[in-house]
This record gives C-alpha cells, sequence and structure tokens, in this order.
C-alpha cells in the first residue's frame, strides 16, 4: 500500500514536489509502518553505497563533460559528416546518441544531447520531431550497453552481486542489436517525412568542433571513457571508478583555467530517491512482497533459463510501464534475489531485468510521465495528428528493440 | 488609387520554388498594388516535447524553461527563421513586379492556429499554402492535405490557395 501510493505520487507529483520527496515520505512511512526499523534503514542507504556513489561520480561527469562543449563538438563533427543530408544525419544522430548512452548514460543522451542536436537540426532548416525522438529513443535504446550506461543497470547488477564482467559480452552485442533495429525502424517510419535535401545549408565552419575543447580535457575524457569501459569488463566496482573519474575531470578542467562549482550538476534529487527507493523496497521484501511477486512472475519458469529471460524481460517492461523503470528494477531485482533461482536462472534473469527495464519505458503512453501529459494536451488540443508520433513511435519501436535485443542475449547469455 | 490587395503566403521552408512560379502567374501583370506577407511559424511542439522529460529523469539535469538550452534554442529557431523567409523574400522579389510589396514574419506556436491568427490581423484577402510542406509530391486525393492545410482549409476567414508540391 505504501508503495503503490509512493509510486503514485511519484507520478502525479501535486503541487511540484519533487519525486526524491515523495520518496522519502514513502521510505518514511515504511519505517513508521515498523516495516523497516530505522537502524536497517540505514544500513540499507549505506549498503547501496556503489550505487549512491555511482550517480555522483555520473552526473558530475556528465556535468563536466556538458560545460566543455563535449556535446556540440560530437552533433556537430555529426553534422559535418551528414553533409546535410536528412537522412544521412539522422544516422548520424542516432550513432552520436548510441555512444553518448552507452558511455555516459541515457539520462545524458536524453536531456542533454537532444537540445543540441535540436539547434544543428533547425539551423539545416529541417523539420525536429524526427531527430528529437530519435535521441530520446537511441538513449534508451543503446543503454543496456554497459553497466555505466543506465541506472537500471547499475541497480539490477549490484543487488544481484553479477560482475559486470559475466554481462557486458551479453549485453554489448544485445545494445548494438537494439539500436540497429530502431535506426531501421526510424527510417522506415520518416522515409516520407524527411526530405531528400535540406532547406538550408549552413556553412561547414559554423559547426562547434573538437578545437574548442582544451587538448588536456579531451585526453582526460578519452582516459575515462577507457576507464568505465575497463572497469565494467574487469569487474572493479564503479561507484569509486566514476567518482575518481569525476574529479579526476574536475581537476583537469581546473588546470584548464575554468572554475565551476566542483558541485555543480550534481543530481541530489536522484541520489535521495534511489537511497529512498532503496528502503521502500527493503519493506516490500519484509512484507513478502517480492518474495511472492517471484513465486508468481519466474516459479512456473524457474529452471528453464531461456523462458526466465524471456518473462523477467516482460516483467521488466511492464513494471517500468506501470511505474517507472527505477522502482520497477528495484522490485525486480529483489524478487529475483529472493526467488532461490539457479546460477543460470538468475543471470538469465538479470540480463532479462535489464533489457526490459531499459528498452520498455519507450512502450505506452503510461510508461512515462512525459507520454501521459502528451494525453492531457492531445485532449485539450483537439487531437492534432502530429501529437500521435511519439505514441505510434513507442507502440512500434520498443517491441521491435526489445525483440532484438533479447534474441542476441538468447543467443550469447543462455548456457546450452 | 486602389487598396492594395493583401496576400498572405505560408512559409514552411521546404517549399518547392514552383510556388514563386505559381504566385507569380496569378498576380499577373500587376494593375493594381500587392502586399504580400511571407508567414514562417516556429513550430512549438518539439521544444515542448524536449521539456517534458519523464519525472526521475528530469531531476538531476540542468534545463528547463528560462534555462541555458531554451535561450540556445531560441536563438538557433530565430536564425532559421529569418535565414528561410530571407530566402523565399528574395526568390519572390526576383520573379514578381515591382508594384509588390513583400514583408515578412515569424511567429511562434502551432502552425495552422498562427496561420489563421495572422490572417486574421492583416485582413488578408487571400491565403496560399502548400499542401504538405516537407513530404515531396503529392497529388490531388485523399490525404493530400497535411494537417497543417487541413486545418486552415477548415478555418480560414479568406479564400485559400492550395499549391501543390510537383517535384521531390
Amino acid at each position: 500500500m505504501i508503495f503503490l501510493a509512493t509510486i503514485g505520487l511519484v507520478i502525479a507529483r501535486p503541487r511540484g514536489i519533487s519525486e526524491a520527496a515523495a520518496a522519502l515520505v514513502g521510505a518514511g512511512a515504511m519505517v513508521i509502518a515498523g516495516l523497516v526499523r530505522p537502524d536497517e534503514a540505514g544500513a540499507n542507504v549505506a549498503g547501496h553505497w556503489n550505487v549512491l556513489l555511482f550517480f555522483v561520480g555520473l552526473t558530475g561527469t556528465a556535468a563536466v563533460a556538458e560545460r566543455s562543449g563535449l556535446f556540440e563538438a560530437l552533433a556537430g563533427r555529426a553534422a559535418g559528416l551528414s553533409g546535410g543530408r536528412p537522412r544521412r544525419l539522422l544516422v548520424a544522430v542516432v550513432i552520436v546518441g548510441a555512444f553518448v548512452a552507452a558511455l555516459l548514460s541515457n539520462d545524458a543522451a536524453a536531456l542533454v544531447l537532444t537540445p543540441v542536436v535540436y539547434v544543428i537540426v533547425t539551423r539545416f532548416g529541417l523539420e525536429p520531431l524526427p531527430y528529437v525522438l530519435a535521441c530520446t529513443f537511441v538513449a534508451d535504446a543503446a543503454s543496456l550497453a554497459l553497466p555505466v550506461s543506465n541506472p537500471v543497470n547499475i541497480i539490477v547488477t549490484d543487488r544481484l552481486g553479477e560482475s559486470a564482467a559475466s554481462l557486458v559480452p551479453v549485453l554489448l552485442p544485445a545494445a548494438v542489436a537494439s539500436v540497429g533495429a530502431l535506426l531501421g525502424c526510424l527510417l522506415l517510419i520518416y522515409r516520407r517525412r524527411l526530405p531528400a535535401t535540406s532547406v538550408l545549408a549552413p556553412g561547414g565552419s559554423s559547426w562547434s568542433s573538437f578545437g574548442a575543447i582544451p587538448m588536456t580535457l579531451r585526453l582526460a575524457f578519452g582516459l575515462a571513457a577507457i576507464a568505465f569501459t575497463l572497469a565494467s569488463i574487469v569487474n572493479i566496482p564503479l561507484g569509486p571508478t566514476l567518482s575518481i573519474a569525476w574529479l579526476f575531470l574536475l581537476v583537469i578542467e581546473r588546470i584548464g583555467g575554468r572554475r565551476p562549482g566542483p558541485l555543480d550538476g550534481i543530481g541530489w534529487s536522484l541520489l535521495v530517491f534511489v537511497a529512498a527507493m532503496g528502503v521502500l523496497v527493503d519493506g516490500l521484501s519484509t512484507a513478502g512482497v517480492t518474495s511472492l511477486l517471484a513465486d508468481l512472475v519466474l516459479g512456473p519458469v524457474r529452471d528453464m533459463p531461456a523462458a526466465v529471460m524471456v518473462v523477467s524481460a516482460a516483467a521488466g517492461a511492464v513494471g517500468a510501464n506501470l511505474f517507472n523503470n527505477l522502482p520497477a528494477a528495484f522490485v525486480l531485482a529483489d524478487a529475483i534475489h529472493n526467488s532461490g533461482l539457479g546460477q543460470a536462472s538468475a543471470h538469465a534473469a538479470a540480463l532479462g531485468t535489464i533489457i526490459g527495464a531499459d528498452l520498455g519505458p519507450n512502450l505506452t503512453p503510461v510508461g512515462s510521465v512525459s507520454t501521459l501529459l502528451w494525453f492531457v494536451l492531445l485532449r485539450q488540443r483537439g487531437l492534432v495528428i502530429s501529437s500521435w508520433s511519439y505514441i505510434r513511435m513507442g507502440l512500434v519501436v520498443t517491441p521491435i528493440t526489445i525483440a532484438a535485443a533479447l534474441a542476441v542475449a538468447l543467443i550469447l547469455g543462455v548456457p546450452r | 488609387m486602389n487598396q492594395p490587395l493583401r496576400l498572405l503566403i505560408a512559409i514552411a521552408g521546404g517549399e518547392d520554388p514552383i510556388l514563386v512560379a505559381d504566385v507569380a502567374r496569378l498576380l499577373g501583370p500587376a494593375t493594381q498594388p500587392v502586399a504580400i506577407t511571407l508567414v514562417h511559424v516556429v513550430d512549438i511542439e518539439p521544444r515542448a516535447l524536449l521539456g517534458r522529460g519523464p519525472a526521475v529523469r528530469r531531476g538531476p539535469w540542468p534545463g528547463g524553461p528560462g534555462g541555458l538550452d531554451d535561450r540556445r534554442l531560441e536563438e538557433a529557431e530565430q536564425a532559421a527563421s529569418t535565414a528561410i523567409l530571407a530566402t523565399w523574400h528574395e526568390r519572390f522579389k526576383a520573379s514578381l513586379p515591382d508594384t509588390v510589396t513583400i514583408t515578412d514574419e515569424v511567429r511562434r506556436g502551432h502552425p495552422e492556429h498562427e496561420i489563421i491568427a495572422a490572417t486574421n490581423l492583416i485582413g488578408a484577402d487571400a491565403l496560399v499554402l502548400a499542401a504538405r510542406a516537407r513530404i515531396g509530391p503529392t497529388e490531388p486525393g485523399p490525404r493530400s492535405l497535411g494537417h497543417v492545410a487541413r486545418f486552415v482549409v477548415d478555418h480560414a476567414p479568406a479564400p485559400v490557395i492550395v499549391v501543390r508540391i510537383r517535384s521531390t
């Protein structure tokens, strides 16, 4: 009950209270209701140290990248390479988006890259909508790739004690498959809507380039990217790795002469949200809800890893659409943890959950707050066709990308 | 001296340049003064989409109304709109007689609403727009009007001339 009420608060956000505050209230209620003892709540938050440090490092790193103009430079390069041809530009945007999402998290791709792409597309005089949608969709499609790519990934791997090294060889190819599937869908859906040439032809020199970023900082970004990837593969805890990378980048940035507030851009509200969510799910677990869920969803198929993977992907996608992908990932990870699955099945379940909860949120109008708002606006405006774009896209693209990723994961991730 | 004939031409940017020849033929050798207003509407829909990230995602990232991004996007839109209108302004000027005056106007909002609003404001005698602004050739037939053109035809306070794009 408390959990559902909290999720309701998080989604509805009455009077603009933040989702972090809503989650905090829910966590407090869990403690008051006696489902979680105060000291347990403290231990729970402390137990998530890796995840919490991870978010500090990640949001900090992304803030440094944004300040340095890295995103503009990447998108500018894409614009230059496309030569102003709308179709090629779409491909370039998807590829850049996939890289940013894989190395710097899906949120960075969706929220920081989108405005940059918007500016570029506008300067070509093109309709922004296909490109804007491509950014948000590729953010999720590519976020399977590495543990750093999506908060969901780190939550699931951390809770289940899965080593990143065992996941990446499966998830990276799966991410490539889902991005490829997405690109195919986009080109097909917009085949008629993209004109053959752009309306305006801004000069090549008008794009920002990597030259604008200090050389040392460029090298530092390269090092940091290699460090993330290596840490993911070699199985060093990612929280400290990312935090160290962030501090390193800050130092380099300072040497380069810029002096931003060192804590600018840290996602405090996300931190609080994740910590509170951990306590909430702990309460659910004590109340026996998550093991019930595990029996219900995974029970019938428990000894067939392939089926477990498909079922948990479906559960992840449905859960992400019913509440939100982070709570869904928390609950599912806990359910899998309590289910006593065999090792192969648990591994498959982790893969499935990551695929479902990463790719799922694009699916339906209720899946995310943004699409809910779309519907409200649609009604106010008396149904204008263009507003259907998002919904139509989501319904088409999400099942296809999930299927592509699952196919790869089934081939690579299930022992025979 | 007669009142000038007031003509509003909606420009999305991707129209076939043949639009200019169509207008020139319509007006013929000028016997009365003509005042053309070229209107380009910046569609606010994609921007609105940007502003609505899922609740949790929006948490840690900068942005939102009035932020740095917002200003940057606005500048880019303004620059693109001005450039598009300037291109078409030149095209019309080159093939219309001197008795025709041309003014440019950039508006923001939903294109279909803004075109109607502009027509009312100017008191245009007729308005011209493409059947579909960005998609290739449109043969006459069912669904050959985009949603903007359809809305404008439905709500226009003045005669509407729908121009078809003929080449790709």
